[in-house]
């Protein structure tokens, strides 16, 4: 039963870490502008977030220290710094994007002011957080977010030519708008790799109080969690490909991606997807806002985790409460979620290597590891992962920049 | 040395989100582009209401966050100098855009009224030549 509950990490990590914001702004808006062409694109993602999950989260359970633990180890003080600055902003900003997100997705379900709810949604997120446990945070976002599955039934509905979805998983450059097309596969890649995702399931591993015995459940969170998010990312651009570019539209704001579902599937396709958005999104919020503090705290050395009362580890308790006020704060100047969302995955990418190289390293290290260090597989993979993290990360801002952040 | 370091990442900011500006004949067709996908996302929010598949909040949300948008654009583009020989497509559109303005506030006014998304679903497929 306990492993059965076990994989509610691996869910919560899917849903809300991996189909966040920036998953559902990128693979919708890819679908809508070139169609089924950039399928290929989320694979490579989900193998690589796996890759890197899978490593940190056996670091996790073999030698207790999630991945701060590790960066302050094993690169010294000053790099260590620069990763937890870039970590901490990146984190922050995707933060405020998913805050963001979930006033949006209550308004369309109340008809609130948006502002208000971005402080009861906060206020909401303090309380929750505060008087649940871990095990609780997961299941209730992790299962809520499960309504996103109307996108993937909604992608059915809408009847795709699968020839030309398979077709799309093929790897090729698009002809029309190159630049425009390779900014969406820096995107995707940093929507699918995002560094929080790592960072709160490596944490999330040492709340759980993982052991070696428990790595095959790591393993199958790993595999089961993110292979269920990249298959509602497939849904999404499906859906983006059918629908959206068939309607010549454009989805810039939240609430047009559930129009996807609410056309094969009417009313109630609609409501699904608002509330799996709300829950995915909320599940992200508290994902970014956990991995703010644990990254600081580990770094720093401070008592931290959700299985401690509050006042056992009060600085870190100090931190995700300053970190959400913050995030509400940059939110309420009135910045666009989904635009800070594109900017928070294109830095985020910028920061990766930041993240997995030291993940990379400790994976390996024998003093650490002992018999569960990497296999030859976990250090190809994460060998190549790490090229195409590097390459990506240097492209990043200047496709940016020609594509005036994939406007053009 | 502070500044020098950030500095590339202002400039990156300005130089991504700068919008602002002569409308040339490139940011003319990216506007015309952004008003026609308005348009046709309106009209899918319309048809949702004709067709009694949505619901009152829904409605008036997403009509208010297009109707806010290509409010924007039809201000921006009655103001903002354009390139030689491009002032009055320039200020044709901006015209299209408040008229596109228009349509979406009756939608944001009238969220559950059938007949009125029935007969708003034509004129927004319409202003927006949508497929």
């Amino acid at each position: 039963m306990n492993k059965i509950f076990g994989l509610a990490l691996g869910i919560l990590a899917a849903i809300g870490g991996f189909v966040d914001i920036g998953d559902l702004v990128f693979n919708t808006a890819a679908g809508a502008t070139f169609g089924y062409q950039l399928m290929w694109v989320i694979p490579i993602g989900v193998v690589g977030i796996i890759v890197y999950s899978e490593m940190c989260g056996r670091v996790a359970a073999v030698s207790g220290k999630a991945v701060f633990d590790a960066v302050r180890e094993r690169v010294g003080f000053k790099a260590g710094l620069g990763a937890l600055v870039s970590s901490e902003v990146v984190n922050l900003m995707t933060l405020a994007a998913e805050l963001g997100g979930v006033a949006i997705a209550l308004q369309l379900l109340c008809g609130l002011p948006y502002r208000w709810l971005i402080v009861l949604a906060v206020i909401g997120f303090a309380v929750v957080i505060w008087i649940t446990s871990f095990n609780w945070l997961e299941r209730i976002f992790g299962y809520g977010g499960l309504c996103m599955l109307v996108f993937a039934v909604a992608a059915v509905k809408l009847a795709p030519d699968w020839t030309k979805v398979g077709n799309g998983f093929i790897p090729h450059i698009s002809q029309n708008n190159p630049w425009l097309y390779l900014y969406f596969v820096v995107g995707l890649l940093g929507a699918a790799m995002t560094p929080y995702e790592v960072y709160f399931y490596s944490s999330g591993g040492v709340e759980e109080e993982w052991k070696p015995s428990d790595l095959g459940l790591n393993r199958a969170n790993a595999i089961v969690g993110y292979a269920l998010g990249g298959t509602l990312s497939i849904a999404l651009m499906i859906v983006g490909g059918v629908f959206f570019l068939a309607h010549g539209i454009n989805p810039e704001h939240l609430g047009t991606i559930a129009l996807g579902a609410q056309q094969p599937l009417g009313e109630i396709g609609l409501l699904l997807a608002i509330v799996g958005i709300l829950f995915a999104v909320g599940g992200a919020s508290i994902d970014t806002v956990f991995s703010g503090a644990y990254n600081l705290a580990q770094f720093c050395g401070w008592e931290w985790g959700r299985y401690r009362h509050p006042s056992g580890a009060p600085r870190f308790t100090i931190t995700w409460l300053v970190l959400l006020v913050l995030g509400m704060g940059i939110v309420l100047t009135g910045v666009d979620p989904v635009v800070l969302t594109e900017y928070a995955v294109i830095f985020s990418v910028v920061a990766l290597p930041l993240t997995y190289v030291p993940i990379l390293l400790v994976a390996n290290d024998r003093s650490y590891m002992g018999q569960y260090r990497n296999g030859r597989l976990a250090n190809i993979l994460g060998a190549l992962y790490l090229l195409i993290i590097m390459v990506v990360a240097l492209t990043a801002v200047p496709l940016m920049i020609i594509t005036n952040a994939g406007q053009n | 040395m502070v500044s020098r370091r950030i500095a590339p990442f202002v400039a990156v900011f300005v130089l991504a989100g700068c919008n602002g500006g002569t409308v040339d004949r490139h940011a003319l067709t990216n506007d015309s582009a952004t008003l026609d996908s308005i348009a046709c996302e309106g009209a899918v929010v319309a048809n949702g209401v004709a067709r009694g598949r949505t619901y009152v909040f829904f409605t008036r949300e997403q009509a208010e966050e297009l109707m806010i948008q290509a409010a924007n654009l039809a201000d921006a583009l009655s103001k903002r100098p354009t390139a030689t020989g491009l002032e009055a497509r320039v200020r044709a559109k901006a015209k299209h855009a408040a008229q596109l303005a228009k349509l979406l506030r009756q939608l944001h006014d009238h969220p559950g009224d059938r007949a009125t998304g029935a007969t708003l679903e034509r004129a927004l497929h319409r202003a927006g030549h949508c497929p």
